[in-house]
């Protein structure tokens, strides 16, 4: 296609450029024959004008020598008139014309001169045959002053009879004072040519270069480069045969019109060149105008050429940047359909797991349903499936909180809930969820906390929560049973004094991923495809929700991971350090100044060391129990520590006897912590002495705290055994528009045996409260979404009520609004509380005994 | 809007006319009726003419030499609103009269106004009180000792050069290079030189002709008489007839018999040969390795300028060393001119030491002025070295009674024309005697 294109464009530019080249042609011609026409006629014109010059500087110099040969005769005649014409030439004065006169009488060989010289005549040469006016002229010569001269020889007739002959010298210095100064603007060259000698006799002022002077002809064909032969025996013929003759020959690099001009019938001749640029001046002048008028002319056509080129090619650039720009977009379309297709199919592909997904659990619930309507009488055989009817449902909740998280992430509308949460709770309840999932798989979790220098920090402990449960709970779902996790928390170095920089990672030594599967791996709706990771149940979301709530936290994160051999998740975050938890004050009313540390790692010293570091508190730490021993007994009977910190191990029963001699080096009154990091039951191995107590690892100072309070508070006291909640006695107002929500809530509620009543919207409600006694209700149920009026603004409504309880009855949100802003903006509306449906019975339970206990 | 549109296309449009009439009526001829047409500024017609030799040029060649003086005359014209008139005279051949025979008698005829003389002609017309005093001129100040002396005749300063003319040998030093020949010092040197050219097959080493051949001769009759510490003493003998020229001038002359007895110079050309005219085409064409010329020469394109080969300009031989010979022409104005002041005036422009620094620095000579110094070109650096250490000997010397650079030239021709040496000296001695006679 594009050749074709660019076929049909070449075929087309061909006639444009024949065309071109013809206009050039005929317009060339034109200007060709107009200029050579012109040429001609200038030439002709120049020729015409150079003969008439010429003819006139001829007729001058005939005129004056006429004018001398007249005189002459004159002269002649008055020397006759002389009785002695001697006397008569040896008075003549010389004058600017006439020079000498000399007479010699008839019949003699002598004569005179007006010099007083003999004369003779021997010296002139009359051979050449001119003659001026009838005077015969001689050949020139050199006189006796120096300059070019000529002789004409006068007969001195008496009385019919000739005595004699007056010979006159004339010098050729006098035509000079004749002939105009120069010609042709003083660019023609101009000599008086002797005929017989060929001699140059004169150079008239004016007339040609100044620093040119030649001597004869051959000397000025020498020096003007006239070497053709033929050409100088044509001028030798024309001066021979007294003619005249114009030609052009160059001069000095000029095409120059030479001539060569006879005058006196031939005995002199005016010879010389005029440059052609000096005669055609006029003519070069117009021919210049015509040649500049077609330069601009050509320069203009070219300049339009040029212009239209450049025009071309831009547009042609545009057009090719057009067409690859069209391409990109072509290709930007096809790559995001091709997105939109892959997404789709990523869809598809979830909505089919997601169907199959929700369908087996809720195959589950309904069989199990069908079953337990069969078996009802069977107790053993209710409770099993009700159990697996929860599980079950359980799950598909999971599924459905997964989803829900994904789309309110991705639609921007998830916001951090930032408070103040300390490490030491983080790590323990994600351990205490973790944990159990990783012993029921006999796996071995590591929980390492290094490098951490604040352990209060500010951020949202539940999104954080959410993120380490997930990667834990993957790391526990793909490591095959028996495998190790770790989960580590390293305090990383500051970029800031106000942020703690943090890095959790995740290891497992578990299945692993492929590197294709590591590249999607964020994304949402994808999930690991092997024959092994099919069997685990997930939505494929984790991920994608986990990436999100880290990139909103500002973190990253990024994993490495090889098939069977493990991966690695890295989450760096940075959180805010909050203002006033340097608690000095705390130590020093529990008179703790001093604590000696017994670890045998390194890094827990190390840790134990930074966090206890601006705590008004002197950490000593020891590696080993013996040490330890030593120093407390090298300290004044041990009264020096106020608290020991021992590492307990119980693997090694030296650290049983360690402790047993360190307990007894110190008084009982200072406390004795084990630090472990073993589960509960193999806890039961500590030496149970005076004033002892076990603080998990990794350390914490908050943990520590709490340790120290409660082992100070109730000093060999036990713990208040957890209260049995129930909720016998108490009556509810439940607001409810779901009848079959309203009637499970009931039904719970008289199991427990409470009793409620149900409303079907938030304004019966309010309306049902302002008509209560009060003490009637001891706390209302408030559902979200509601006809009429929803749960937010009856709650503000009741709490508006101008009745003294209105402010105090605990209303607590049930909805399946289940994200931290609906939680938010629960108890913005006043509520107390946010339980999220479906209702864990044991959760509501508790939650409205905190309740109503906090009212009281 | 249309309304503004339309008034910007009655504006476009009305200019456009404007445009067209003014055009038009550009083109028009104006010819007006009744006034004279003729260039009001007429022409000065001040000339003063000069009278000078030419030397013949060659086709798209410029005379530098002339050049340069013209430059100073274009100088002069435009200062002085006159216009100089070259004329000139080149015998066609050695029958015809000589340019300084033309030149008496143009000069005594009153014939020009200005006249770049040779030494002998100035001695002679500065004798017969012919040209003017130039002594009064402003550029005369700043003249070099030397060529004051070399011009003064009877008191008067009657000629001034435009630049001092230093005659030498110039030498094809690839030649010499080629025969193992270290360039001559001495005479002796030279006919050992000649001798070994002419083995090697060069017939005639030295080419000449009738007007320098005189260098020779006064290198090695002037020697002594320039370079002892005793000149004014010796001149001051020899024009009171104490000593005699003959006696100064027999061994160049006996030396240039040798020359000619071996062949090294053939007496018969060189007698006809106008300077440069007969021997410069061999001396360019390798065929000859030496011969004599001016300064200006080896600078100029229509001489010697331009070579195929190293060329070298060395002095003269002499016991003394390689001795260049200084003459100088020199521009004169004629007593009784018809445009004498102008002539006097224009000299005076071409003689300024503004002048005389163009000169000197278009032809690449040395200057009379003492306040101008210009470089010479490699060639000439043999020559320029030792008339700086003021080593040379002055072919024309007005301060003495017998003119030099003329009779000697003439004499010397003489010789060329089978004179015997004894019959030169006896010419010298005639010239002697016929200054004393006059002095007496």
């Amino acid at each position: 296609m594009n050749k074709e294109r660019k076929k049909s464009r070449k075929d087309r530019r061909f006639p444009l450029l024949l065309l071109i080249i013809l206009v050039f042609a005929v317009l060339g011609t034109i200007v060709f024959s107009v200029v050579r026409r012109v040429s001609a006629e200038m030439s002709a014109s120049a020729i015409q004008n150079l003969s008439e010059s010429l003819n006139l500087i001829k007729c001058t110099i005939e005129a004056m020598l006429n004018n001398e040969a007249e005189f002459q005769k004159m002269m002649s005649r008055e020397a006759a008139r002389w009785e002695n014409p001697e006397e008569y030439i040896r008075s003549f004065e010389k004058n600017q014309t006439i020079v000498k006169i000399s007479l010699i009488r008839s019949g003699e060989k002598e004569g005179i001169s007006s010099t007083g010289e003999i004369f003779t005549g021997d010296e002139l040469d009359f051979s050449l045959g001119r003659t001026v006016n009838g005077l015969e002229i001689s050949q020139s010569y050199i006189n006796y002053m120096g300059t070019w001269a000529y002789s004409m020889k006068c007969p001195v007739i008496k009385e019919d009879r000739e005595i004699g002959t007056l010979y006159a010298e004339y010098v050729y210095d006098s035509f000079d004072r004749t002939l105009p100064e120069g010609f042709y603007n003083d660019k023609a060259m101009l000599y008086i040519m002797d005929a017989r000698t060929e001699r140059f006799v004169l150079k008239p002022k004016g007339m040609g270069q100044r620093n040119a002077g030649h001597v004869n002809l051959m000397d000025f064909y020498r020096a003007n480069d006239i070497t053709e032969e033929a050409l100088q025996e044509e001028v030798t013929e024309c001066v021979q045969a007294g003619g005249n003759m114009l030609f052009y020959h160059d001069v000095q690099g000029k095409e120059s019109l030479n001539y060569v001009w006879a005058a006196n019938d031939g005995s002199i001749f005016l010879i010389g060149y005029v440059p052609i640029e000096a005669i055609q001046q006029e003519g070069r002048t117009v021919n210049q105008n015509i040649f500049l008028v077609v330069a601009v002319t050509l320069i203009a056509f070219f300049l339009c050429c040029v212009l239209y080129y450049f025009n071309h090619r831009r547009e042609n650039r545009i057009r090719k940047e057009r067409e690859t720009e069209r391409e990109i977009h072509n290709k930007q379309l096809a790559e995001a359909l091709q997105a939109a297709q892959l997404a789709s199919n990523s869809k598809t592909m979830f909505l089919s797991n997601m169907s199959h997904d929700i369908r087996t659990p809720m195959n589950a619930v309904l069989g199990f349903t069908t079953l337990l309507a069969k078996d009802a009488e069977n107790p053993e055989k209710v409770r099993e499936y009700t159990k697996k009817i929860m599980a079950s449902g359980q799950h598909l909740l999971s599924l459905i909180n997964d989803i829900l998280d994904v789309s309110k992430i991705e639609s921007g509308k998830v916001v951090l809930n930032i408070e103040e949460f300390t490490l030491s709770d983080l790590v323990s309840s994600v351990d205490a969820i973790i944990r159990p999932m990783a012993n029921a798989k006999k796996q071995s979790l590591h929980v390492e906390v290094t490098g951490i220098r604040h352990e209060y920090l500010m951020g949202d402990e539940t999104r954080i929560n959410q993120i380490l449960i997930n990667l834990l709970s993957n790391a526990v779902k793909y490591t095959q049973e028996g495998g190790s996790i770790w989960f580590r928390i390293i305090g990383l170095k500051q970029r800031s004094g106000q942020y703690e920089h943090v890095r959790i990672e995740v290891e497992d030594n578990g299945y692993g991923m492929t590197q294709e599967y590591l590249k999607t791996i964020f994304d949402a709706f994808t999930r690991a495809e092997n024959s092994t990771t099919n069997k685990v149940q997930g939505t494929g979301l984790g991920m994608a929700i986990t990436k999100n709530i880290v990139e909103l936290m500002g973190g990253t994160i990024d994993v490495s991971s090889q098939v069977d051999r493990g991966s690695l998740f890295r989450v760096e975050l940075e959180f805010h350090i909050p203002e006033g938890h340097a608690d000095k004050k705390f130590w020093e009313e529990h008179g703790i100044s001093c604590i000696l540390a017994v670890d045998s790692d390194e890094e827990t010293c190390a840790d134990i060391r930074t966090l206890m570091q601006d705590m008004g508190v002197v950490v000593d730490t020891v590696s080993d129990p013996q040490e330890a021993l030593e120093m407390i007994r090298s300290s004044r009977q041990g009264e020096e520590y106020d608290l020991l910190l021992l590492e307990w191990s119980p693997s090694e029963g030296k650290d049983a006897q360690a402790a047993e001699q360190i307990r007894e080096a110190v008084s009982d009154q200072v406390p004795l912590l084990f630090m472990t990091a073993v589960d509960v039951e193999e806890k039961e191995d500590i030496p149970r002495m005076e004033n002892t107590g076990v603080l998990h690892k990794p350390f914490f100072v908050s943990a520590l705290k709490d340790k120290i309070m409660e082992m100070r508070a109730e000093s060999g006291e036990k713990e208040e055994q957890e209260e049995t909640i129930n909720l016998e006695g108490l009556r509810f107002l439940a607001a409810e528009d779901n009848e079959i929500n309203a009637e499970i809530l009931a039904e719970i509620l008289d199991m427990e045996g409470a009793g409620c009543e149900i409303v079907e919207n938030g304004r019966l409600a309010v309306e049902r409260f302002e008509r209560a006694e009060e003490g009637e209700f001891d706390a209302i149920l408030m559902d979200v979404q509601m006809p009429v009026m929803n749960g937010y603004d009856a709650a503000r409504a009741i709490r508006a009520l101008k009745r003294s309880d209105a402010g105090r009855i605990p209303i607590i949100a049930m909805t399946a609004n289940a994200f931290a802003e609906d939680e938010k903006e629960a108890l913005d509306a006043g509520m107390d509380v946010h339980v999220a449906k479906p209702i864990n019975v044991e959760l509501l339970k508790r939650v409205i005994r905190e309740c109503i206990r906090r009212q009281k | 809007m249309r309304k503004s549109k339309k008034w910007y296309g009655k504006a476009a449009a009305l200019c456009l006319a404007a445009m067209a009439v003014l055009v038009l009526v550009s083109c028009k001829d104006e010819k007006e009726n009744g006034s004279n047409l003729l260039d009001i500024e007429e022409k000065d017609g001040r000339y003063v003419n000069l009278f000078s030799p030419m030397e013949k040029i060659d086709p798209s060649a410029e005379n530098i030499a002339r050049t340069a003086s013209d430059l100073t005359m274009a100088m002069a014209e435009e200062k002085l609103g006159v216009r100089v008139a070259y004329r000139t005279y080149t015998a066609e051949n050695y029958q015809d009269k000589t340019y300084d025979d033309v030149t008496l008698d143009r000069v005594r005829n009153n014939m020009d106004d200005l006249y770049l003389l040779n030494p002998d002609t100035i001695q002679i017309l500065g004798a017969e009180g012919r040209l003017v005093d130039l002594s009064v001129l402003a550029s005369a100040e700043n003249l070099r000792e030397v060529v004051k002396t070399a011009n003064t005749v009877n008191g008067k300063l009657v000629a001034i050069p435009q630049e001092v003319v230093a005659h030498g040998l110039f030498v094809n030093k690839d030649m010499f290079d080629q025969y193992d020949l270290e360039l001559p010092e001495t005479p002796e040197d030279l006919l050992e030189c000649c001798r070994v050219f002419q083995e090697n097959g060069i017939e005639t080493p030295i080419g000449a002709n009738r007007w320098w051949l005189e260098n020779f001769v006064f290198a090695q009759a002037y020697a002594d008489l320039y370079n002892g510490g005793n000149t004014e003493a010796e001149i001051e003998a020899l024009n009171s007839g104490e000593s005699k020229y003959s006696d100064y001038m027999r061994p160049g002359f006996e030396f240039l018999q040798e020359l000619i007895d071996k062949g090294y110079i053939d007496a018969e050309k060189a007698y006809v040969s106008e300077a440069i005219e007969g021997e410069g085409p061999d001396f360019l064409a390798q065929k000859t390795p030496i011969v004599m010329a001016y300064w200006g020469a080896a600078n100029a394109e229509t001489s010697y300028g331009k070579p195929d080969f190293n060329l070298q300009v060395i002095g003269f031989p002499s016991s003394r060393g390689q001795m260049p010979v200084v003459s100088m022409t020199g521009f004169a104005v004629g007593a009784g001119a018809e445009h004498e002041e102008d002539a006097i005036r224009t000299i005076d422009v071409m003689l300024s030491d503004e002048a005389l620094q163009l000169y000197s620095e278009t032809n690449k000579v040395i200057s009379p002025s003492k306040n101008v110094e210009v470089d010479c070109i490699p060639a000439l650096k043999p020559l320029n070295d030792k008339i700086q250490e003021n080593v040379y000997v002055l072919g024309s010397n007005a301060g003495m009674k017998v003119e030099q650079w003329g009779n000697t030239c003439i004499i010397v021709r003489k010789l060329l024309g089978g004179a015997s040496v004894d019959e030169c000296m006896a010419e010298f001695d005639r010239l002697q005697e016929e200054s004393l006679e006059q002095q007496r």
